[in-house]
């Protein structure tokens, strides 16, 4: 387990661990698909601003998210403002069921993560097909959410460690 | 029930515009910015296009750095591949070598000539430069194809510039800045390409499906039944969106439920993609040329024309030579296939010889097998008092009478 007794520069740099994880994962767009699977891709910045928005984690910054969401749509190629708009909206939706959750349930949180990530991809296709006229794949959604959902699992467990380091 | 409403609209007002001790702004502000920046990116802006390259510059450039670990491992997986097919890669290349040098010179001719048929009919010409670049993020979305290469309106790169990968087509340039540009590949949903199905000479458009395959659709009704499997699918020209005659790729007709669908094997493999070219064109009127620089280019082009013919040439000797040096082992061939024949020639007469004196032999022995039975009854008698019969020993009535058993035939 990782822990930091000193408030050095490592200490910093862990507890900036995810924002710059998100930077990171928005430029490089990684999916892990190296065997060139059709369909397969997962939305690693929207596991990551869903598990630490709704813990309120104190170094996630809404304006860095922010600023992520427009980076992310310059490599991608999108409409600026795009993804900002999607990472706003995860936020908001963590933040209102910060509030209205007395007993946080791992159950309630993955369902209610699919449940968010439906509404967002969902706005995302209704917006670039009606209003900026894209040509989109709406299996490729489907399969992308499957495994975005899928894959929460295995990285709050990582995320877990993470602050429980951060903790200790 | 006005208390459970009273604690959602409590929830959402606190979701919207609550901030905790570090956050600078509210979800609120930033939602409201993020609708504000959709609609001013889409704006066409002198100040936000600007912005837009600066905000473009600064993200690839980031993207390249942060992609070099990934990258890393990616070429690593590629290379490992790669090593593994290399020799029978090698061998099939090899093969694929010696074919296209003997396509490259009729090639040339080609569009030499198109070239000063052009000229004659006082069309414009079109002189292109291709500009080598490299490819620095080709971080492909799930949804969205597209690449990011190091060249861009500093190097004469223009919306629509075509890209390539060798001589094959791979898509088109859809922004620019300053030294960067997008290119949107042929796979991506949102690529239209007109194209021209060969040898069939069918207008059709290819599509991006997403995957490494285009789909051919608008084909002209009852055209479609004429298309064969691997015809070759070349751009038209038209719209001049792309130039005409670039290689796309192979088609490949798919029977799904008893209805037929055309697919087209893009050359370039857009996953493998490293490095490409940008080709800048140069449209020049032939009439306004002025002379100095027509009669450098038709110089260029006649030395050109030259160094082809002069090629060609060397083609022709190195294959008359071959062919004499065949004709040569043709007729040495032919020489000692006649010294052979003459050999054969005299061993059958020699054998026909000894078939004819064993002929000869054969008739000897019946006829002196028979002289000494019937012998006595062809030979003259000289008895006394008796009538003289028979024929003289000898003689051919004596032989045909032995031949004959002793019976004398008159004639």
């Amino acid at each position: 387990m990782i822990s930091f007794k000193s408030k050095g520069f490592f200490s910093k740099f862990y507890s900036w661990l995810p924002i710059f994880v998100l930077y990171v994962s928005v430029l490089n767009e990684f999916d892990i698909n190296y065997l060139n699977l059709d369909f397969f891709s997962f939305n690693f910045p929207f596991i990551l601003i869903f598990y630490f928005t709704l813990k309120d984690f104190k170094n996630f910054d809404y304006l860095l998210v922010f600023f992520a969401g427009l980076i992310n749509d310059t490599v991608v190629g999108l409409p600026l403002g795009i993804s900002s708009l999607s990472f706003m909206i995860i936020c908001i939706a963590t933040s209102y069921f910060r509030n209205i959750t007395i007993r946080p349930n791992q159950a309630k949180d993955w369902f209610y993560f699919l449940f968010i990530i439906i509404l967002v991809n969902s706005l995302n296709y209704s917006i670039l097909t009606l209003f900026f006229s894209y040509n989109l794949i709406l299996w490729g959604y489907v399969v992308n959410i499957f495994f975005t959902f899928i894959f929460y699992l295995f990285f709050i467990t990582i995320f877990r460690f993470y602050l429980k380091g951060l903790n200790d | 029930m006005a208390s459970s409403r009273d604690d959602f609209v409590i929830a959402i007002r606190s979701a919207f515009l609550k901030k905790s001790t570090k956050q600078k702004f509210s979800l609120l502000t930033l939602v409201f910015t993020s609708i504000f920046v959709i609609v001013l990116s889409n704006l066409d802006l002198k100040v936000v296009r600007y912005l837009k390259i600066g905000i473009n510059e600064l993200v690839y450039r980031s993207s390249f750095v942060v992609s070099i670990p990934e990258n890393f491992i990616k070429d690593t997986f590629i290379e490992v591949s790669d090593y593994t097919t290399f020799f029978n890669d090698y061998k099939k290349k090899r093969i694929e070598l010696a074919e296209l040098k003997s396509d490259y010179v009729s090639n040339e001719i080609i569009q030499n000539e198109n070239k000063e048929l052009k000229e004659l009919i006082n069309d414009y010409v079109l002189t292109s430069d291709k500009i080598f670049a490299r490819i620095i993020v080709d971080h492909e979305s799930p949804f969205l194809k597209s690449i990011i290469i190091n060249k861009g309106s500093k190097d004469g790169i223009k919306i629509g510039t075509n890209i390539y990968d060798q001589s094959y087509l791979v898509g088109r340039v859809i922004e620019i800045n300053y030294k960067t540009s997008r290119v949107l590949l042929l796979s991506d949903l949102n690529s239209n390409v007109p194209v021209t199905i060969a040898p069939q000479n069918i207008q059709a458009i290819v599509t991006g499906t997403g995957d490494n395959y285009g789909q051919i659709k608008y084909i002209k009704d009852g055209l479609s039944e004429e298309i064969d499997q691997d015809s070759i699918v070349y751009t038209s020209g038209t719209g001049a969106i792309f130039k005409s005659g670039i290689p796309v790729g192979k088609l490949k007709i798919i029977d799904e439920n008893s209805s037929l669908k055309f697919s087209v094997n893009f050359y370039s493999d857009f996953s493998q993609l490293k490095y490409v070219f940008a080709e800048v064109i140069n449209i020049s009127e032939n009439l306004d040329l002025n002379t100095s620089e027509s009669n450098n280019e038709n110089s260029k082009t006649e030395r050109a024309k030259l160094q082809i013919l002069e090629n060609e040439l060397e083609i022709i000797e190195e294959t008359n030579s071959k062919f004499l040096e065949e004709n040569i082992n043709l007729k040495n061939e032919i020489n000692n296939l006649n010294i052979k024949l003459l050999m054969l020639d005299d061993e059958l007469s020699s054998k026909n010889t000894t078939i004819n004196q064993f002929n000869i032999d054969k008739k000897e022995l019946e006829f002196l097998k028979l002289n000494l039975e019937f012998g006595h009854k062809c030979r003259k008698s000289r008895k006394l008092f008796q009538k003289t019969t028979g024929f003289d020993p000898g003689s051919v009535e004596y032989k045909k009478c032995v031949l004959n058993k002793g019976i004398v035939i008159n004639d």
